[in-house]
């Protein structure tokens, strides 16, 4: 089973590459070299042989033929000439001199030749033998030769070891790389082990850790904080549905009972009428939070990036408190916007109006009656920073990172309008905007503060 | 409204929600068509001149957007509304962008729907180019942008200026939130707060306060409709 999938891996399939490639290139490399060595080998003999003659004609030069037989003979009887042949023929191919009993057969006349020489002493295997002749001034040939017998066994030596080598780093090359690829195999198997065990039962597996802080360690811990952040969203979003049940489940079970009892009453045009308008009004709340979900998943799956333009976010909140404006002066409240007139930030509009809007009406329904909503807009050292700050009754330090979870109500809060959905669209906007959001005790009430890291050139990029 | 020019054509698959459709707009003094296909859409456009077509984005046979393409490629000139149950913001912009006057999202009130089209079927009339608007002793001046009743000048924000010019230029049609929201504001989503509503008493202070007659009525369920008595 391993086996199968170790051959099936593609990193197997990219060692075989691998070992092809080096293979071949060993093996040139060692033809190469084989080569070289054959022909030196060679060149140093044909060069000894080619002295010989020289000596030889040399000593005819000197003192005729006479001289050229005895300096024959003299090689014949000196051992470390043994492996060289002589003979010297006159002109009807008889035997001067020499240590073969004829002219070759196959000898040419002049220049290069190899033949097979009888042993001496006779052995299995005539010796080959390679030869230079040549013509004497006075008609009589001149053979000189060398067996080149060694030669061959050096050069088939220097193959056989070629070969060899070859075929041992192809061997270990390729049973290193099927144990490299088994292991890589095998770590992936695990994980391919996990990924079916939470596909059949749950997100609580693991993929095991080898302690090796390698770069499969590294990936397993990876995948495994992936699964762990998958988890928590999974609970927010369990969480979620929860609430949604019960906040959608309250005006639809009003709407049930009053129609309900509507149907066994007797028709009555007026009561008719309240209770239709009553319903109508519970289902539109009903889809208002329908909608305000729809619109929070829509800011976090990041769609609307293509909607970013560069804005004025102090002209932006402008217009916020100038929608508000009239809400706060309602409840005595003093709204009022400070800071810098002229804060750029690339972003939507849009949703950096729904934003602010959520803060400010956020701020002055749980501000205190007759007090002040400050909104601060200035640019800031890494970016743009928005503030809203209120003095009533604030958040405590323990809600703070509850209250952007979606339909999460504050216990003191859970009787005014709303529908817990104002901080956690406040949240999704500033994520796509890549701000952080910061509560903040403002003694008394709260301040909360939106940072936009990216200058309006980044996020432009970004 | 003249009535020579009520003609409204109705683009939707579903029968209960078209024949409601057609029912109330009926009801309202429309002479309504109705296609239940892009194919049907395309073919009924091309044959008689609407006031309004209200489209569906999502039909059976052809896109709701490429019908409406199709037919401003024709050269058809006619006001679409957009009604859609796709009412992601995106998906709005899309809308409007492919040659959409206007866009509801479903489920929508009738009463929405009503107020829309009036305003769409105006739009296809001529505006006439006058600097000052004027409703009983009301007196909207668009050029030095103030207001005044009788001869006494109403203080206005610039804001409190545009929402009742817009509510003067639709005069004696129902406006509602959204359009509000839309229309003075730029803005295409509803801040789910009665926040338009308090903006809208203030201005109604500001213009029927101590004055012989209101102005400014509030339409339950819907939102608001400027008109002299009488």
């Amino acid at each position: 089973m391993l086996l199968a999938k170790t051959l099936r891996s593609s990193t197997f399939r990219l060692a075989l590459i691998a070992i092809g490639t080096f293979g071949l290139i060993v093996s040139v490399i060692f033809a190469y070299v084989y080569w070289s060595t054959v022909s030196y080998v060679r060149s140093r003999s044909d060069r000894a042989i080619m002295t010989e003659q020289a000596n030889l004609r040399d000593a005819y030069a000197r003192s005729g033929r006479d001289a050229v037989i005895a300096l024959i003979g003299r090689r014949i009887a000196d051992k470390s000439f043994a492996d060289h042949v002589y003979l010297l023929v006159d002109p009807t191919s008889a035997v001067l001199a020499g240590n073969l009993s004829g002219w070759p057969a196959n000898a040419a006349d002049r220049g290069w030749s190899e033949f097979r020489a009888p042993a001496r002493p006779p052995a299995s295997g005539d010796p080959l033998v390679r030869i230079m002749t040549g013509t004497l001034p006075n008609g009589d040939r001149l053979l000189v030769g060398r067996d080149i017998g060694d030669i061959d066994d050096f050069t088939a030596q220097i193959r056989a070891a070629g070969i060899a080598v070859v075929v041992l780093i192809a061997v270990l090359a390729a049973s290193a790389s099927i144990g490299v690829t088994r292991r890589t195999v095998g770590r992936i198997e695990s994980i391919n082990a996990t990924s079916r065990a939470i596909m059949f039962s749950g997100l609580d597996q693991r993929i095991p850790l080898r302690g090796s802080h390698d770069e499969w360690d590294r990936v397993a811990e990876n995948l495994n904080q992936m699964l762990d952040r998958i988890e928590t969203l999974m609970g927010e979003v369990k969480q979620a549905s929860d609430n949604i049940a019960h906040d959608v489940r309250t005006p639809l079970t009003r709407m049930r009972g009053r129609l309900e009892k509507a149907y066994h009453r007797p028709r009555n045009g007026e009561n008719d009428a309240a209770l239709i308008g009553d319903t109508i009004a519970d289902l539109d709340t009903v889809l208002a939070m329908f909608a305000s979900i729809t619109r929070i998943s829509e800011i976090e799956t990041r769609a609307r990036k293509d909607a970013f333009r560069t804005v004025n976010l102090a002209e932006i909140a402008g217009e916020v408190v100038e929608l508000y404006d009239a809400a706060a002066e309602r409840d005595t409240t003093r709204l009022e916007l400070t800071g810098d007139a002229e804060v750029p930030l690339t972003g939507d509009r849009d949703l950096l109006f729904d934003a602010i809007a959520n803060l400010v009406d956020n701020a002055i329904k749980h501000g205190r009656a007759g007090g002040r909503v400050i909104v601060t807009c200035r640019n800031g050292g890494g970016g743009a920073v928005m503030s809203v700050a209120d003095d009533g009754s604030g958040i405590p330090a323990s809600q703070h990172d509850h209250v952007f979870k979606r339909f999460y109500r504050l216990e003191q809060s859970r009787y005014t309008p709303g529908n817990g959905l104002g901080l956690s669209l406040v949240a999704a906007v500033a994520s796509l905007h890549g701000a952080t959001i910061e509560l903040r005790d403002n003694s008394p009430g709260l301040l909360v503060t939106l940072c936009f890291h990216n200058g309006p050139q980044v996020a432009a990029n970004a | 409204m003249p009535g020579a020019h009520r003609r409204i054509l109705v683009v939707e698959d579903d029968p209960e929600t078209a024949g409601q459709l057609v029912e109330q707009l009926t009801t309202s003094g429309y002479d309504v068509d109705l296609a239940a296909n892009g194919r049907d859409a395309l073919n009924q456009g091309a044959a008689r001149d609407y006031a309004v077509i209200t489209i569906d984005r999502m039909l059976p046979d052809i896109d709701g957007i490429a019908v409406m393409r199709q037919m401003r490629d024709d050269g058809i000139a006619v006001p679409f509304l957009i009604i859609s149950a796709l009412g992601e913001v995106d998906d709005r912009v899309r809308g409007l962008r492919a040659g959409g006057d206007d866009y509801l999202v479903k489920p929508f009130s009738f009463v929405e729907l009503l107020a829309r089209l009036e305003a769409l079927g105006r739009r296809s009339e001529t505006v006439a180019k006058e600097t000052i608007l004027r409703v009983g002793d009301l007196a909207v001046d668009l050029i030095s942008r103030t207001a005044s009743r009788g001869n006494r000048r109403i203080p206005l924000l610039p804001k409190e200026f545009q929402l009742l010019e817009y509510l003067v230029r639709n005069e004696g049609r129902v406006v509602s939130r959204a359009m509000l929201l839309q229309h003075v504001w730029d803005l295409h989503f509803d801040p789910s707060t009665n926040i338009i509503d308090v903006y809208v008493g203030r201005v109604r202070r500001k213009v029927d306060d101590q004055q012989a007659y209101p102005l400014i009525h509030t339409i339950r369920g819907i939102g608001y409709c400027l008109r002299a008595p009488g």
